[in-house]
């Protein structure tokens, strides 16, 4: 596999017209990438997700270059919602559209210059030696989007054993505001999906993201976010983790400034083998910020669940107030859920805790439900919906609420 | 209508019901009585098709085998538990829960299933007559719920499901005097020639309100004494202590 994706490499380094510094960025970030190659359980952050036997598993070769198509856009993926667009196809940035916006807000650059960096995160290596469209999106001072911005996320039915590398930052000014949902497209093949975004949150700013991973494919996804939030802003993410082979989501953020807060809900919902994960740090940099995660998995048919959540408090950070929560529901014997909650405090006036339980579905829940005459299979998925729609109530956007309630078939 | 003969049960090793015998014909009302650990609530546990029972004896419903039957085909076949204890179901809207259980039901039997508007009009109509607030039923099934509004909500479900057996599992315990009596109008308001009911209770309080065709004293598994009212009343006097 290792000579393919270097002979990719080459021969993406010479179709494009590259600048010697950019050639250089990308060939020392290739050049570690080969070095370490995909992370494997040895290296921490990676102990209950092996990638790189995940990959060796479920490929033989993955092919890197780019693949350029021509698609037939499905906008059913969300129903009558009105939304701003950018849409991929293959990876590749194919549309951008802001057209229920003032477009004189918003800044969209593309093509952009890679940054100087070499992360120890061999992917993110890999994502800056092959990412070709980097795009940045600027919202301006004091704008509020009017609606939702969806990222579409295509695949060609052609496309198999593909690897794609896509960027897109975000950068809200003060005073501004956008709600994201990213969702994926039905593909049925083998592709390894690398996703990386750096999100800055000016002050005052509020950025709500939904990432909804739905759709039964058996895509190789990770995706790596870097979210700062400045004075008083706020960030809701939400995660339905779902439809994928593997996903891994690593969220990392950092509170900036004074009383700004993160909300992270997510649901890892799992049948058949599937295994993916949550990974989440949240760094309190500065006094009265706020964490909330609650994630609730639901696992089925040997799948495997994972969260794992850092909350770290910097010795200036007084008066935060962090929390993270995770319960597991594990419905058949052969499934695995691991947690691991890390709390790493120097401040000494502050509020954290955590709280991680798993355990099998309530046989008295099941037992009242059925002497209502609800059949066993039915008070089940009662139950386990039940459990999940806790997670969707929290949604703030109504809009969002019920496109998720409509997509997953969960309802109170 | 119930017909239960030389019932044993046990519970991990543990013998619980030691040769029960009772008998129970359309229209009637029995009472069950006894202290702590007498075997009330596994009597209405088998009865409603609760697992983990080692069962022995027999036990029909209208001529058919019930302890062949599942759980839900027991309700099905108008066979219904108020809890001593309802259970809270985190994420679920108790109006959600009672339409497909009653629908459930009405599948199972053949009928046609309510719609939305057939649905409310007839929760409308119960919980007036059970003076039930009905913003609760846009809640989550039982979560946050007094121990009142828990009781009040089987009733509105053995209202609304309208069952031929119901068999109400120390329905009293925990209820104040006003909430004793909404329960018990709504018990009264089901009886009819067809209907019977099994009612469990420590206490002769409820069959005040209530008044019972039949009284029995359950003890160590056993029903020991059987009679009407008058037997309540005498128990409540000397206590089950004594009581021989």
């Amino acid at each position: 596999m290792e000579n393919n994706i270097k002979l990719n490499f080459e021969s993406y380094l010479n179709e494009k017209n590259f600048t010697s510094s950019q050639k250089e960025i990308k060939e020392i970030n290739f050049d570690n990438f080969i070095k370490n190659g995909f992370p494997n359980r040895r290296i921490e952050d990676w102990k209950f997700s092996d990638l790189k036997k995940i990959i060796t598993n479920n490929f033989e070769n993955i092919d890197f270059s780019k693949k350029e198509a021509q698609l037939n856009i499905d906008e059913n993926l969300i129903g009558d919602l009105e939304h701003n667009k950018i849409t991929f196809i293959n990876g590749a940035i194919s549309n951008i559209d802001f057209s229920y916006e003032n477009e004189d807000k918003i800044i969209v650059e593309q093509n952009l210059n890679l940054e100087n960096e070499l992360s120890k995160n061999t992917l993110l290596n890999l994502n800056t030696a092959f990412v070709s469209n980097y795009t940045k999106i600027l919202v301006k001072k004091g704008y509020q989007f009017k609606k939702p911005l969806v990222l579409f996320n295509y695949l060609s039915h052609d496309l198999s054993n593909s690897g794609l590398n896509t960027r897109l930052d975000i950068n809200l000014e003060d005073e501004a505001s956008l709600n994201i949902i990213n969702i994926s497209n039905e593909n049925l093949n083998n592709n390894f999906l690398n996703f990386r975004q750096k999100i800055n949150i000016g002050k005052n700013s509020i950025l709500k993201n939904y990432s909804l991973d739905i759709n039964e494919t058996s895509n190789i996804k990770y995706s790596f976010k870097d979210i700062n939030l400045e004075k008083n802003s706020h960030l809701e993410y939400f995660i339905l983790s779902k439809g994928s082979k593997f996903a891994k989501h690593d969220i990392n953020c950092s509170l900036n400034d004074e009383y700004g807060s993160v909300v992270i809900n997510g649901i890892i919902d799992l049948n058949d083998k599937k295994h993916h994960e949550i990974k989440t740090i949240i760094n309190h940099n500065e006094e009265n910020c706020k964490s909330y995660q609650l994630i609730k998995s639901v696992l089925n048919d040997g799948a495997k669940g994972v969260y794992q959540g850092k909350i770290y408090v910097n010795s200036k950070a007084q008066k935060t107030d962090g929390y993270q929560l995770s319960r597991a529901l594990l419905l058949s014997n052969e499934v695995e859920f691991n947690a691991k909650p890390e709390l790493e405090i120097y401040a000494d006036d502050v509020k954290c805790s955590h709280g991680s339980t798993s355990g099998n579905i309530d046989e008295n829940s099941i037992f009242y439900l059925m002497s209502r005459g609800l059949s066993y299979a039915q008070s089940k998925k009662l139950l386990t919906n039940g459990f999940l729609n806790e997670v969707i109530e929290k949604i703030t956007n109504e809009d969002v609420k019920l496109l998720v309630k409509k997509l997953t078939g969960i309802t109170e | 209508m119930l017909s239960i003969e030389s019932l044993k049960a046990k519970i991990e090793e543990k013998e619980i019901l030691k040769g029960l015998n009772l008998n129970i014909n359309p229209g009637e009302v029995h009472a069950i009585m006894g202290p702590n650990g007498s075997g009330k609530s596994t009597l209405s546990n088998i009865l409603s098709g609760k697992k983990g029972y080692e069962v022995n004896g027999k036990v029909t419903f209208e001529g058919e085998n019930l302890l062949e039957l599942e759980t839900e085909e027991r309700a099905h076949k108008g066979i219904f538990l108020a809890f001593q204890y309802p259970l809270e179901i985190p994420g679920v809207n108790t109006n959600t829960f009672l339409k497909t259980s009653i629908n459930a039901i009405k599948k199972a039997r053949g009928e046609k299933e309510l719609d939305a508007i057939e649905f409310l009009k007839l929760i409308k109509q119960k919980s007036a007559e059970l003076k039930f607030d009905e913003k609760i039923l846009s809640r989550q099934l039982n979560v946050g719920f007094s121990g009142g509004e828990k009781k009040k909500n089987e009733i509105l479900q053995m209202s609304i499901l309208n069952p031929k057996l119901s068999i109400l599992d120390e329905t009293d315990s925990g209820l104040d005097i006003d909430a004793l009596r909404i329960v018990s109008e709504g018990v009264n308001s089901l009886r009819n020639k067809e209907n019977s009911f099994l009612i469990i209770t420590h206490y002769q309080r409820l069959l005040d309100y209530i008044k019972p065709d039949f009284v029995h004293v359950l003890k160590n598994g056993q029903i020991i004494k059987s009679g009407d009212y008058e037997l309540a009343k005498e128990l409540e006097k000397v206590g089950y202590e004594d009581f021989n």
